[in-house]
């Protein structure tokens, strides 16, 4: 079966940010392709020509869902180089708001695959919750989205007792509605029926392939920084490291989902156990030379940026390998195999950063022709 | 294992290493044993490729391996001459290194050999073929 | 029956004007509802007509690729099938406007040209998204329609009759034949093939989500998508008609402490209870994939159905 899907003026794709090439037999997924590309802003280099303390600010905003890991990992490879040692109550504060953006980023995640497989109910639930988490943001730095709690040496607001209030209050609920949600997904049967047994990442192929995050924890591979190469104050909190067995889209949204219960404990965890204390250190006005690599789980994933200083205020050179980049060739054995019905809630179940208008080619192997699918239409044609 | 332990293993690959606390090791090798270095540690468990970067450092460039050895990550620096620098694909040792090394060859002009597909990533279909935009300009 | 009155019932009551007032207002009930459950505000109830309204006074285009005649027509052929239907169907009282000897096969048959006449629109819209929901939408229908058919025949075996009239009387004497052991399992598969027949989660698979242009609708717009609109929303009401005329008594009048209440009261409020099934079905549920769609149509709704006819042969 061909299809005939030309990219129109009006066609969505165009706006796309990654576009996959998959190679179909008929209904069957044979090979796929990734190309990427359409939201490189060339921010490694732009960070090269900023200061430091500038350098902060791009970096918060490489993604808007996990701009905390961001600004976090980039603080922790600065402040490694300038031999800088955070407070701890600092880093208390930092673990509790990169746990908040683990939990909104779980739940943002859920609501969309819920809604691309049809279940908008659920989509608005998810985001319902979610709002809890965008409120307690706000209310602790003045930004739902951007938070830009951590700065070169520390943090630049306080977490403080009423904060600490409304925090449980909201963390309660969370909790009932979490759990309802882990039901959801593991009784439904039309959720059943479209992520279970799809989208499989052999765990033998997670680990050659380099996966990260819940998409390889889905696959039964225990692998996260906060537990491996432990930072802020995950050394002192005691956490379970969420993996399933199942090695289907099922299996990575209940790692996910299973994480923001985890994330909630963590928090309450860390508010008790928050020492009082400085909430930054002083930062020197020259990074002395040298190269620091720093690693934090985000939500999606391992994150590692890697800094070389070389003389001056700015940067050297700054590599930022995000975990969406580690997954992406994770896809292919996923997707291959599988029908093209499945292949959007497949795409979503690494939790792509780029999720609305990703790009798909169709190359039928028999008649070689290829037409260009975007990632709504897929959804709307494979549903 | 520790720190030490991992310098032990790739003692006979690697010319001077540096260790910056418990978990991070910075170690440079030479193009003759980057891969008998990196062969090593897949051999000894450590699967996780993390990334592979690229730098232009202006006399000379420099590739780094890091690679995830039990939560401590080793940086592996591998030096090449500035004029076309070239190394071989270590996709046979780290199936995952495929997208990393595009993203080497594209950004900073390193030509990968025996890459398996060694297409553009990033980069618009329409750049200038020889142009690298991570390289630093003359 | 004379011409002005056939005017009259096609246009006026039960036709045009009260089906697309009814079936109007049960969209926008179903988008309150919907939005509701799913912790909203969600629009008020007329907010169709609103959006019907805003629809007519737009601009009238017809791509320039596209097969202009059939393009044009299909929108009109949809509407006029479905409001033809209601000329079929029994509303207020068990004789409907117009009636012949074998009217459910009619019924049936009219019932189905909206979604081909979609489905013509589609493939004549010359737009990638519209072929592509159009065959997903003839895959669809070779599911439901099946159970749908088999469900009306064992209606209509019971009651040994190809009229609806007739099925509605023996109703009348015998309670409903949703009520009969041996036609619930029918009644059941009616329901289910109802919700893929009115294109709702987990069956709309052949259209999209509503903030992105629907499969064989994408390239409508303005007027021509108003009356697609309307067909549909009247659409939704037909079916759940049928099914209350065939299953549920259809419309009885009553005499409440001496207050003459028309039959029309009780075939709204029924059918009103139908069309709330399916938007609370539609709200619990995820999309299935057209595969599991057909499997769930021809094993377990098909089974249903056929129980019933067996039964009653």
């Amino acid at each position: 079966m061909t299809f005939v899907l030309p990219i129109g003026p009006q066609h969505p794709a165009l706006k796309e940010p990654e576009h996959f090439r998959v190679e179909v037999k008929g209904e069957e997924v044979v090979d796929v392709d990734v190309r990427l590309g359409y939201v490189h802003r060339g921010i490694e280099r732009e960070l090269a020509r900023r200061s430091f303390a500038r350098g902060l600010f791009l970096s918060q905003r490489v993604c808007g869902i996990c701009t905390t890991h961001h600004g976090l990992c980039y603080c922790q490879a600065v402040e490694q180089l300038a031999g800088v040692e955070v407070p701890e109550r600092a880093e208390y504060a930092r673990t509790i708001m990169a746990e908040l953006e683990r939990i909104q980023s779980h739940l943002l995640w859920t609501g969309v695959a819920a809604h691309e497989i049809g279940f908008d109910t659920l989509f608005m639930l998810l985001w319902r919750d979610r709002e809890l988490v965008m409120d307690l943001r706000e209310l602790i730095s003045g930004n739902r989205v951007h938070p830009s709690m951590e700065t070169l040496g520390g943090v630049r607001w306080d977490i403080r007792p009423e904060h600490e209030l409304k925090v449980e209050r909201s963390l309660k609920k969370l909790e009932a509605e979490v759990k309802r949600y882990i039901d959801l997904f593991t009784s439904d049967r039309t959720i059943l029926a479209r992520c279970e047994g799809v989208g499989v990442l052999r765990r033998q192929d997670a680990l050659e392939l380099c996966a990260v995050g819940p998409t390889a924890r889905g696959s039964g591979v225990p692998f996260d920084v906060r537990r491996d190469d432990p930072y802020a104050a995950y050394g002192e909190l005691e956490f379970e490291v969420v993996t399933e067995e199942g090695q289907d889209v099922l299996a990575r949204a209940l790692v996910r989902l299973r994480e923001i219960m985890e994330s909630i404990e963590i928090i309450r965890e860390a508010i008790e156990a928050m020492p009082k204390g400085a909430l930054r250190a002083r930062f020197p006005p020259e990074v002395p030379d040298g190269e620091a690599v720093a690693r934090v789980e985000a939500p999606r994933g391992e994150l590692l940026y890697y800094v070389m200083a070389r003389g001056g205020d700015k940067p050297e050179r700054v590599r930022i390998r995000t975990p969406t980049y580690a997954n992406l060739a994770s896809l292919k054995p996923m997707l291959v195999g599988s029908t093209i019905a499945d292949v959007p809630i497949v795409l979503a179940s690494i939790d792509p950063c780029f999720s609305c208008t990703d790009r798909i080619t169709v190359v039928d192997v028999e008649t070689g022709a290829s037409k260009v699918v975007s990632k709504l239409e897929l959804r709307r044609r494979t549903s | 294992m520790r720190a030490e332990e991992i310098l032990e293993l790739l003692r006979d690959y690697i010319v001077e290493a540096k260790s910056v606390g418990e978990r991070r090791i910075f170690a440079t090798t030479d193009a003759a044993k980057y891969r008998q270095a990196l062969r090593a540690l897949k051999d000894r468990g450590f699967v996780h490729l993390s990334t592979i970067t690229g730098v232009d450092l202006g006399d000379r460039m420099e590739v780094i391996y890091h690679v995830d050895c039990g939560g401590i990550v080793l940086n592996l620096k591998l030096p090449l001459p500035r004029e076309s620098p070239s190394l071989r694909t270590v996709t046979d040792i780290f199936p995952g290194a495929v997208l990393y090394e595009r993203d080497l060859m594209e950004m900073l002009g390193v030509r990968v050999e025996y890459h398996p597909d060694p297409r553009r990533l990033f980069l618009p279909d329409d750049w200038p073929a020889n142009k690298y935009p991570l390289r630093k300009e003359e | 029956m004379n011409s002005l009155d056939f005017l009259f019932a096609y246009f006026v009551f039960p036709g045009l004007l009260f089906a697309g007032v009814v079936g109007l207002l049960l969209g926008g009930i179903d988008r309150k509802l919907t939005g509701r459950m799913q912790n909203r505000v969600g629009p008020p109830i007329w907010q169709e007509f609103l959006d019907v309204g805003k629809l007519f006074s737009k601009e009238d285009i017809t791509p320039s690729a596209a097969q202009g005649l059939i393009f044009t027509a299909a929108p009109l052929v949809a509407l006029g099938s479905i409001v033809a239907i209601f000329l079929l169907l029994p509303v207020n009282s068990p004789r409907p406007a117009l009636s012949s000897v074998a009217d459910l096969i009619v019924i049936i048959y009219l019932l189905n040209i909206p979604a081909i006449c979609a489905m013509l629109g589609g493939y004549s819209s010359a737009c990638p998204f519209g072929v592509v929901g159009s065959g997903r939408y003839i895959a669809q229908l070779l599911g439901y329609e099946l159970v749908f058919i088999l469900a009306v025949l064992a209606a209509a075996l019971r009651v040994g009759s190809l009229s609806v009239a007739d099925v509605v009387a023996y109703q009348a004497g015998k309670g409903w034949l949703a009520l009969q052991p041996r036609l619930l399992p029918a009644a059941v598969a009616a329901i289910l093939a109802a919700q893929g027949k009115v294109l709702r989660v987990p069956f709309d698979i052949p259209e999209a989500e509503t903030e992105i242009v629907h499969g064989p609708l994408t390239e409508y717009s303005g007027p021509k998508l108003a009356l697609f609109r309307i067909a549909y929303d009247i659409e939704v009401f037909a079916v759940a008609a049928l099914i209350v005329a065939l299953f549920f008594g259809g419309p009885v009048a009553h005499t409440l402490d001496g207050i003459y209440v028309p039959g029309v009261v009780s075939f709204l409020i029924k059918c009103f209870a139908l069309v709330l099934l399916t938007t609370c079905v539609r709200n619990i549920c995820a999309r299935l994939r057209i595969d599991q769609a057909l499997k769930f149509f021809w094993t377990f709704a098909a089974l249903l159905a056929f129980i019933s006819l067996v039964s009653v042969l």
